[in-house]
């Protein structure tokens, strides 16, 4: 037997070991194939799984609960949260009451971040019209998404629990608005692994210069062991840390010095027989597949010149555009999770940069033709059917004109709202060309099939084929979920 | 725990072609029927736990049926029937339906019924009187002896539990390791570090049969013990140089760690260790280290981001301390009794904030400032001129039974400057705001109201302003904007914020004040104010020297030139908060109000301790407590063995593992308490001179299939080192470890653009010299984003207290030790001793030596060898790669540095064995 069968026998024996012992103590039950194959998190008895590390290897690819209709993710957060109201949730009637003040029953026992007194209601700052066959209203400043518009299920009543940035974004990524949950693409990898060995299963592309207010958290695993939290891609420097060699070491060399440590910890395992030492070798390997594959896929120059047109993407620079791009290469290799964020979005009007009529347009500019162009180019390779593309916010913006510290304000904003705002979804066995939920006159609550993030996460995993109840983790005494302990799949907008 | 491991030789493992065919005999063991008695907790309660506590435990009652406590279990349910009469199976509800054949009225309702032997029990246990113990980890260790059991090998008392487990699953402990692997282990335990090749020699050519036991004493007597234990105490504490969420700025809290390092050097001890991180300030005259020592629950994580409600936030680190409590001390997860009552554990939903009553009246309000704030000044003159000012209150206070005390409030309003009212605590405000910082900030005829501030006593308001106009005069007035004026305060222009006082009439009780700004002829903000305090002038008024001692109070006030840590300071008469219970955990939803207390399954706080955190932390080291002294010594334990006796080292409740030893965990208990008084370096020092610890780490085959996570400890740890030793390890190895202690965070070098963190222009500044080389522990550790190959080998972002690390094993790991500009650094620093003699195949072995502490096994010798001439080869060929390596035409150089890149990265150097 060659080392590596060995390695795959030790971790059957383990695993089989391992899931036999805990059969034991709550009596004897069916062991399921799947729990054979790594670390496994459907084999979810409410005994304590606590179990010293996740050993052998926790990235195998795992069977979901059910037949899924997509086999992977890719989430585009626009970090500080576009308002509806300007792009999909068309109001007129809030262009009437444009400039009047707001009236009391709104404010009524509600915070906002930073609204004080009565504001003024503010008006649609865009045009709208009907587009595709479908007819779903999208705004002026999204001309390349309305000719997809199609293809996307458009979520009108999304609400969330949270009126600051960071805990929303948590709320949103991880489930709970407090630090220290894993993430939704951890959970992801953690329920079924990866289909590429050569690269990580989930991974982060962040754009607009600063990561999102809620920091790395929002790709992080939380108690998970940590193999499943994101690694973020930078397009700056080494596109995943340390991935290069250093100067004066080359592929060649490298090998070299790989085949020398391989070989002294084959001695090693030889003389003390801990299979630990194996998994070293294989993840010395993996991170040597890295070093070719990651460089490989980030490397956008060698795309075409017509995509380069339909993404609007200019290699060598760092936005959202080139990060549309590598999403689709991401998963075009079979990683996971594509997890992007575009920073700027949080249009309060304070000054120019988060200005409606500005910062915002500009905002909108950057991004509507690369995920146009994202959704036409996974379509065209028969991609989008199996991979799942989400775009949002972490929040929603109020009908309200901002007014910070009770003043006018030099230009046009709007304040953080949790009661209603807009997500789009599509591919991955999502219904297109549909619009979902209602809010009310003004925009400012949905009043039809209101949809929390925790549903959003419900439906999430079930197009990738788990069941959000119990896709779970034992950490302090209890079994933990993305969905905390609420969350229902929206039925309604899937194919 | 025993029948697991005699169940777990009866297991046939049959696997091929992918599936494997799991065979197993499984008989009921321990006790033969009839024999003895059935034993609840071993025997009846796992049932309990796994088949019925879901329903019928604290969170669900279905049926009002619980079984988290005897009262509950054996009372009459819902239905009018008891689920359990004890010795009566008949009238035994439970029974009954348990062996129901009709599925639909059948317990439990989903799944497969209950085995025959389970259900056998069950009727034993009933028919025997349904006996209750509590959890065995709430019950206090009772004094035990070790098991006689005749062995050279034992050598102290921890041998003997160890070897009697053994010799029951007839099994022998392996051969001790030899002498350079155990210095290897020894050394990297205690102090985190490798022994130097020096060491090694010493120790391998001392004969005498002390020699081990002298090592061990020279590396408790080390500084880098301290060093290396405040490293762990550091993920407890959730220490970190930034203050977390959003903006993640930077806080200045490093003398905490300075003092986790000299508390464990001096090996203050675990009880004392204990009381003054939970509660140093309320110790008699505390010490600036005794309250530096609170700092542990100030690292709870600080919001600043705009529009977030202060109170929100300080909630939040009050529930993190309360849950931090009992993650450290008890291994108790209290999290969930937040929201309800423990769904396991005894644990009713108000306990918790019963725990939260301790916590709930310290004076820090998630204050941008982070206040309170213990001021230490750099400058000794300002230090002497505290002392005049203090000596000035001795000295002039005409009641000698007070002297001191006034004497130590103006030390305190110095160092801490409390209680402060903070401006979000500000009302009713007229042409004003409150800006981002939650600071007042008004215009000409603005006012607001400063609501309850107690003035009995009081003779000034001390303000903390900025203001750049000038003829701003406020009308100070009580109770209400028509009410008596009780000051006038001319503003002046300040440089930055400055803090002033305002004398004004005393008055008695509690007040409204409220202040109304006047300046007609300035246009916009007149004045920002960050708190307000209510305090007493300094005594002697009509003393010569008077306005002197006044003013140098107010510079000492307004002077910067200080280190500033966070610390807890309670709130006084006067200010206190109220705790209520927060329905379903939401803070905004407060239920009936509580006080301070602990669990009842627990020990009864001990008499005569006052009703705070300082009673809180004598009934966590009280020896009635049944969990602290377990805990503590399981958490040494685990880090010198790679697990604990109880595994999981984070809870010890009913949903935690078994210990895998009990007897012994209790005698180490007992010994941590009673013989070795609470000292850590004793308890450690017996730890590593048992024969168990010593022990050789290599595995047979069959002990490996028999014992995969050495839970028998039949031979020694084998365990991957943290982040922060694998750092340290290459530097040390390499001679390039700095050797420095303490001070401000540094910053070595790190990637270029790791730092992307919003409303925060804070960047990595790559630290000068040796500051780059030191220890991992004084790396600069920012929440949101961590040193990147800290986080590499698994260290957690220190947003929360993670009790237990889980290792994994990842190709980041191998990308960083490869890779890391620190590593390459080792590397080539390792290469240049290497050099220090002259034949290639002696540079090599000693290169190996340098880095394991052996000699290289031949076959090993002949892989770095092959390397060598491979490597050598290739770089004949690339004099650039030379230079980049090495500097230009340094072969010899560039080639050893390649390979001791390669010994830096085997699994033996990573690895403790």
């Amino acid at each position: 037997m060659d080392l590596f069968q060995e390695l795959q026998y030790r971790r059957l024996q383990d695993q089989t070991r391992r899931h036999f012992l805990k059969q034991c103590t709550s009596g004897l039950g069916a062991i399921a194939f799947g729990s054979m194959m790594g670390c496994n998190p459907f084999s979810s008895s409410p005994s304590p799984q606590k179990v010293a590390a996740i050993d052998t290897n926790p990235m195998a690819t795992k069977f979901p609960h059910f037949a899924a209709k997509a086999k992977r993710v890719i989430y585009l957060h626009m970090a500080g949260s576009p308002s509806q109201l300007e792009l999909f949730d068309y109001k007129p009637e809030l262009a009437k009451l444009h400039n009047k003040d707001c009236p009391p029953s709104l404010l009524e026992g509600k915070k906002f971040a930073f609204i004080q007194g009565v504001p003024k209601m503010l008006g649609p700052q865009a045009q709208f019209k009907n587009h595709g066959q479908s007819g779903t209203m999208v705004s002026n400043h999204l001309p390349h998404f309305a000719s997809v518009v199609d293809e996307a299920a458009i979520i009108k009543s999304m609400h969330t629990d949270e009126f600051n940035h960071a805990p929303a974004q948590l709320l949103l990524q991880t489930g709970g608005a407090r630090l220290g949950r894993p993430s939704m693409g951890a959970w992801v990898t953690y329920g079924l692994g990866t289909e590429n060995e050569n690269l990580p299963g989930f991974m982060v592309l962040v754009s607009g210069g600063k990561t999102p207010s809620a920091g790395k958290s929002v790709w992080g695993s939380g108690f998970l062991p940590s193999v499943y939290q994101g690694v973020q891609c930078r397009s700056e420097g080494d596109p995943v840390l340390y991935v290069s060699n250093p100067d004066g070491i080359d592929g060649n060399l490298r090998r070299k010095t790989l085949d020398a440590i391989n070989s002294i910890n084959e001695k090693e395992y030889h003389d003390v027989q801990d299979p630990e030492i194996l998994t070293r070798i294989s993840q010395y390997e993996m991170a040597f597949r890295m070093q070719t594959s990651v460089p490989e896929v980030m490397d956008i120059n060698k795309e075409p010149e017509h995509i380069h047109k339909m993404y609007g993407t200019e290699p060598g620079k760092s936005s959202f555009a080139n990060n549309c791009l590598l999403a689709r290469r991401l998963v075009e290799k079979g990683v996971r999770f594509v997890q992007l964020f575009d920073w700027g979005w949080d249009s309060h009007g304070t000054d120019k940069s988060t200005a409606l009529e500005d910062g915002f347009q500009e905002k909108c500019r950057q991004v509507d033709q690369p995920m146009a162009a994202l959704i036409k180019d996974l379509k065209q390779r028969g991609l989008l059917e199996e991979t799942l593309v989400i775009w949002g916010g972490e929040f929603g913006r109020t009908p309200m004109q901002e007014n910070r510290n009770g003043k006018e304000m030099p230009f046009m904003g709007r304040d953080h709202h949790t009661e209603a705002f807009t997500m789009w979804m599509a591919g991955g066995g999502i219904k297109g060309g549909m619009t979902y939920g209602e809010t009310d006159e003004i925009g400012y609550y949905g009043i039809k099939n209101r949809v929390h993030v925790h549903d959003m996460q419900a439906t999430v995993l079930h197009q990738l084929g788990m069941n959000h109840e119990k896709l779970t983790f034992p950490f302090q005494g209890r079994d933990f979920r993305l969905t905390d302990v609420a969350g229902k799949v929206v039925k309604e907008i899937i194919a | 725990m025993k029948n697991d491991f005699l169940a777990k030789k009866k297991i046939l493992i049959l696997a091929g072609m992918g599936l494997a065919i799991v065979a197993a005999y499984w008989t009921i063991h321990g006790v033969s029927e009839g024999s003895q008695p059935v034993d609840f907790n071993t025997e009846i309660r796992p049932i309990l736990n796994k088949k019925c506590i879901t329903c019928h435990g604290g969170v669900k009652r279905s049926g009002e049926f619980s079984l988290l406590f005897r009262t509950d279990a054996l009372g009459v349910n819902e239905s009018g029937e008891r689920a359990i009469v004890p010795g009566d199976v008949s009238e035994s509800e439970m029974l009954r339906r348990i062996k129901h054949h009709d599925p639909e009225v059948r317990m439990p309702p989903e799944g497969d019924p209950l085995p025959p032997e389970e259900i056998t029990l069950l009727t034993r246990w009933i028919e025997e009187g349904a006996h209750w113990e509590d959890h065995w980890a709430y019950v206090k260790p009772e004094p035990i002896d070790p098991p006689d059991v005749a062995s050279d090998w034992v050598q102290n008392g921890i041998d003997p539990f160890v070897l009697q487990q053994l010799q029951q699953e007839e099994l022998q402990p392996s051969a001790k390791a030899d002498k350079a692997t155990l210095l290897r282990r020894l050394s990297l335990d205690l102090t985190g570090l490798p022994p130097t090749e020096a060491e090694l020699n010493h120790f391998l050519s001392n004969t005498s049969a002390e020699a081990y036991e002298q090592e061990v004493d020279r590396l408790l007597a080390s500084p880098r013990y301290g060093e290396r234990w405040a490293s762990m105490w550091m993920d407890l504490a959730r220490y970190a140089d930034s203050k977390g969420y959003e903006a993640d700025r930077e806080r200045s809290i490093w003398q905490y760690r300075d003092w986790l390092i000299e508390a464990f050097n001096e090996d203050k001890p675990f009880d004392e260790f204990t009381i003054e991180q939970l509660a140093g300030d309320l110790l008699p005259d505390p010490t600036d280290d005794q309250l530096i020592a609170t700092a542990f629950h100030r690292n709870t994580m600080n919001n600043d981001e705009g529009g977030t409600d202060d109170e929100e936030f300080r909630v939040s680190a009050v529930i993190d301390r309360v849950n931090t409590t009992w993650d450290v001390w008890q291994a108790t997860t209290m999290a969930c009794v937040q929201c309800h009552s423990h769904p396991y554990d005894p644990i009713r939903h108000e306990d918790y904030y019963k725990s939260m009553a301790f916590f709930n009246n310290t004076a820090d309000e998630d204050v941008a400032s982070e206040a309170p704030n213990l001021k230490t000044f750099k400058h000794p003159e300002d230090r002497q001129s505290l002392e005049e000012v203090k000596n000035w209150v001795i000295t002039h206070t005409a009641s000698a039974d007070v002297k001191l005390e006034k004497a130590a409030q103006v030390v305190n309003l110095v160092k801490l400057t409390e209680p402060k009212i903070h401006g979000h605590s500000f009302d009713q405000i007229e042409k004003g705001t409150l800006d981002g910082y939650k600071r007042l900030t008004m215009e000409d005829q603005g006012h607001n109201r400063i609501p309850g501030a107690p003035l009995t006593g009081a003779d000034q308001l001390l303000i903390r302003y900025s203001s750049d106009k000038k003829g701003t005069q406020v009308d100070i007035r009580l109770d209400s904007l028509a009410g008596e004026r009780i000051a006038t305060w001319d503003i002046q222009k300040s440089e930055g914020f400055e803090t002033v006082s305002v004398p004004i009439r005393p008055a008695t009780g509690k007040h409204d004040i409220y202040l109304t700004f006047r300046n007609p002829a300035q246009k916009g903000y007149l004045c920002t104010i960050e708190w307000v305090l209510v305090n007493e002038s300094l005594p002697g008024k009509d003393r010569p020297g008077y306005q002197e001692v006044h003013n140098q109070l107010f510079r000492l006030l307004n002077n910067d030139e200080t280190i500033q840590t966070p610390v807890m300071a309670e709130k006084q008469d006067g200010y206190r908060r109220k705790t209520h219970v927060f329905e379903r955990g939401n803070w905004m939803v407060h239920g009936e109000e509580v006080q301070p207390g602990v669990p009842k399954a627990w020990n009864a706080m001990p008499e005569g301790v006052p009703q705070n955190r300082l009673g809180l932390a004598l009934w966590l080291v009280s020896k009635e407590n049944p969990l602290t002294a377990r805990v503590a010594v399981n958490r040494f334990w685990a880090q010198l063995f790679g697990t604990g006796i109880v595994e999981t080292i984070e809870d010890f409740g009913t949903q935690g593992f078994a210990p895998s030893h009990p007897a012994l965990l209790d005698w180490l208990a007992q010994q941590f308490m009673y013989e070795q008084d609470w000292s850590i370096k004793k308890l450690l020092k017996q730890m590593v001179m048992s024969a168990t610890y010593q022990q050789s780490s290599k595995a047979s085959p069959e002990l490996l299939a028999l014992d995969p996570g050495n839970r028998l400890l039949a031979r020694g740890p084998r365990v991957r080192l943290t982040a922060e030793q694998v750092r340290d390890q290459a530097l040390a190895v390499s001679g390039l470890l700095s050797d420095k202690m303490y001070g401000a965070s540094v910053m070595p070098v790190q990637p270029e653009g790791i730092w992307q963190v919003v409303y925060n222009g804070k960047e990595w500044e790559t630290s000068e010299g040796e500051d780059q080389h030191r220890r991992a522990l004084y790396t600069y550790w920012r929440r949101t984003s961590p040193y990147p190959s800290m986080i590499a080998f698994d260290g957690p972002s220190r947003e929360f207290c993670v009790t237990r690390r889980i290792n994994t094993n990842t190709p980041l790991q191998a990308l960083a030790s490869l890779n890391d500009p620190v590593y390459m650094e080792a590397a080539y620093a390792l290469a240049q001793r290497m050099q220090q003699t002259d034949q290639v195949e002696d540079q090599l072995k000693k290169g190996y030596k340098l880095a394991m502490l052996r000699d290289i096994d031949p076959k090993k010798l002949r892989d770095l060898q092959h390397l060598y001439e491979e490597t050598r080869l290739q770089l004949e060929a690339q004099p650039e790669a030379v230079e980049q390596v090495a500097g230009p035409s340094n072969i010899q150089l560039a080639t050893l540095t390649v390979v001791a890149n390669v010994i830096l990265n085997l699994d033996e150097f990573i690895t403790k064995s």
